[in-house]
């Protein structure tokens, strides 16, 4: 182990992190609620004792005592340990709602991650990705002209990507990419056809948002991605950006600003917040159902995000049987398809899912929208391994469809 | 027997020992903001004051999201830190920072029972949380959380400092009927007894507390402060979510 690259790389954690190192009372109250920790019960996983473990690790390199009596080197297996339970986290930021002093581990568990990247400890499965982002600005590995083939598959008649425009639809790589996903791109644009909207597709030109950089502890990569998507956008004279994938969302609207060091010249939004405006305005007029439909809500577009209320009230208008899931909004209980678990505990991401199923089950859901891709693919590969009786819509496709699109 | 009847103790815990504490105690303060303001900037949330003094409210005083999802660990910790308030601000009572004379309105009686019953349910309420929360600790240990030895001191050290206080407060006291003061700092410092308390388990409950303050900086103790930061920093982050 090489102590300096260490030491260098435990500095990167900033003043208010080591701040609620500091502050954390190690009381295991945010452990209750994590979703990875209740399916694992593996202690490494739970978040007070990540923070405990980062707490011993930076006073063992760089406390007072550290400085005086020299810093004490790490016992066998440390590192790899703070890996293993760095990765086995879906980024939900649970903990931070839960902790009674308000830790922001979200941030804390991102810096992490790109302290272990500095020193080259990222998972081999997580690294891979990084190399296909590099090469084809996805993480899926397919070549960027595959971009638009979506709208080819869904039928969609009018895709179009111009020059100038005054609203842009950010489609997002899970979206754009997963067959799973493609209805939901199919949606957005088709409802923004219907409202007649002045719109574009960034087609080829559109990258990566970055997110996926962010989760793997590469802030530099999600850098660049910012810089490039927003040069994209800006060279388009794009007032309001759309998206529909909540990871998009969040990176767009709150971590470009802190990227590119100020604020960005159109206002990012996501499409829930578009639409349910123009269903509240009349513009939009759905037939509502009678199925007992549920939304869950995705991590990064509600606790994260801070857009709670909009899908709700979309959802209002879709039903006339809403069902509100228990552990919802700020509280909401993640799916298991963030944090790039995936990639790294397959089986662990459906045990969460599972969870989450069982609860709309209990309640009768025949429905389960959210407003992610993220969280469909995960619902849906849940709903399928374990044979659940409910159909997985993203919010987005429920609205095309009961408005007969 | 007055307080001087061990004089080499009583000269060192209320004439020597006050000083090494505020020391001890400032030098931790400034060892510890050292330690976070050698470390880069982040990103910054501005500070927005109403949802800060929310948030303070809501969940460190009230503890509202303990609350939320787990009631009797919330009557723990709450009985734990409101207990720990009452006797804090007892104390400060003998430091004439407010007289009984404050409750007169509430009638002679229920006065009596505030100031000399009241705090003695308190003193046992105050030892039997803790009791619990190191039982807490011991059944979580290893499964759901990490202790760092500093968090069985903190609790050990608190727990030893208040059976010495509630020891001196239901032994007999010595019977002198004026006022007593014993000078920490002079004139920075001076606690009025109204009554000498039992004298050995004063000058143990003496020591154990200024060990105890001069233990907070150095320990997870320091959350009494820092605590309230990080909820103000949290209650503005909300706000800026326009959660
Ligand atoms: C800033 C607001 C505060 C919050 C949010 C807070 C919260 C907590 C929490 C969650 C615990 C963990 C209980 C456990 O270990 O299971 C704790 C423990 C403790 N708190 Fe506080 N506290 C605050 C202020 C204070 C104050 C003012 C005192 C003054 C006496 C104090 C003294 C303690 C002690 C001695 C412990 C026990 C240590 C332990 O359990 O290991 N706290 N606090
Ligand atoms: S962010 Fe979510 S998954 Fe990660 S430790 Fe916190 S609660 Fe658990
Ligand atoms: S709830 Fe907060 S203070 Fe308690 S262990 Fe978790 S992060 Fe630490």
């Amino acid at each position: 182990m090489a102590y300096e690259r260490l030491d260098e790389a435990l500095k990167t954690l900033n003043r208010r992190q080591l701040l609620e190192l500091d502050t954390c009372a190690r009381c295991a109250l945010c452990t209750d609620l994590c979703p990875v920790y209740a399916e694992s019960k593996n202690p490494l996983h739970a978040p007070g004792v990540r923070s405990s473990r980062i707490l011993s690790l930076v006073n063992k390199r760089l406390s007072l005592w550290a400085r005086l009596l020299g810093p004490r080197p790490l016992p066998e297996g440390e590192l790899e340990e703070l890996v293993e339970s760095t990765y086995h986290c879906t980024l939900c930021g649970r903990c931070m709602e839960t902790c009674p002093f308000g830790l922001e581990t979200h941030e804390l568990w991102l810096n992490v991650r790109s302290l272990l990247n500095l020193l080259n400890q990222t998972p081999p499965r997580i690294k891979m990705l990084g190399e296909m982002l590099e090469e084809n600005g996805n993480p899926y590995g397919l070549d960027a002209d595959m971009r638009l083939d979506w709208a080819d598959y869904t039928g969609l008649e009018e895709a179009p990507v111009k020059d100038r425009a005054e609203v842009a639809y950010f489609v997002g790589c899970t979206t754009a990419f997963k067959a799973v996903n493609q209805e939901i791109a199919y949606s957005i644009a088709s409802l923004l056809n219907e409202l007649n909207v002045d719109w574009t597709l960034l087609g080829e030109e559109e990258w990566c948002c970055g997110s996926p950089y962010l989760l793997a502890g590469d802030r530099e990569g999600a850098r660049e991605a910012a810089e490039r998507n927003v040069e994209a956008l800006k060279a388009r004279g794009v007032k309001t950006v759309i998206t529909g994938c909540a990871g998009c969302f969040r990176v767009m609207r709150w971590e470009y600003p802190k990227l590119l060091g100020g604020p960005l010249p159109f206002r990012v939004i996501h499409a829930v917040e578009y639409f349910s405006e123009h269903i509240t305005s009349g513009d939009l007029k759905p037939e509502p159902l009678d199925a007992r439909v549920a939304y869950h809500d995705p991590c990064e577009l509600g606790r994260l995000g801070g857009v709670i209320e909009e899908p709700r009230i979309i959802l209002k208008a879709l039903t006339t049987n809403p069902v509100e899931l228990p552990e919802n909004g700020l509280e909401g209980r993640c799916c298991g398809g963030g944090g790039l678990l995936q990639a790294v505990d397959d089986e662990l991401r459906l045990s969460i899912v599972d969870a989450r199923l069982r609860q709309a089950s209990e309640l009768g859901v025949e429905i389960l929208t959210s407003a992610c891709p993220s969280c469909k693919l995960t619902l849906s590969d849940g709903v399928r391994e374990r044979s659940y009786n409910l159909e997985v819509l993203d919010l987005m496709e429920l609205l095309a469809r009961q408005m007969g699109l | 027997m007055t307080l001087n009847a061990y004089p080499a103790l009583y000269i060192f815990s209320v004439g020597v020992l006050p000083y090494i504490t505020v020391i001890v105690f400032i030098v931790g303060v400034i060892v510890r903001s050292m330690k976070w303001l050698s470390a880069p900037r982040g990103s910054s949330t501005p500070l927005s004051l109403t949802a800060a003094i929310r948030q303070i409210i809501l969940d460190v005083i009230l503890f509202r999201k303990i609350y939320r999802h787990d009631k009797l660990t919330w009557l723990l910790i709450f009985l734990f830190h409101i207990s720990a308030g009452g006797i804090i601000f007892g104390h400060m009572r003998g430091f004439k920072l407010w007289s009984a004379e404050l409750f007169t309105p509430l009638g002679e009686g229920f006065k009596n029972f505030l100031v000399e019953t009241l705090p003695i349910y308190m003193g046992y309420l105050f030892i039997a949380t803790q009791l619990l929360l190191l039982l807490r600790r011991l059944s979580l240990e290893g499964r759901k959380l990490l202790s760092h030895p500093n968090d069985y001191a903190a609790l050990i050290l608190l727990l030893a400092t208040s059976i010495a206080g509630q020891g001196m407060r239901i032994t007999p006291p010595e019977a002198v009927d004026t006022t007593y003061t014993v000078s920490f700092i002079p004139r920075l410092v001076v606690l009025h007894l109204e009554k000498i308390p039992s004298v050995p388990w004063f000058l143990i409950h003496v020591i154990l507390t200024q060990l105890f303050f001069m233990y907070i900086p150095y320990s997870k103790l320091i959350h009494i402060y820092t605590g309230v930061i990080t909820a103000a920093l949290y209650g503005s982050r909300r706000s800026e979510y326009g959660l």
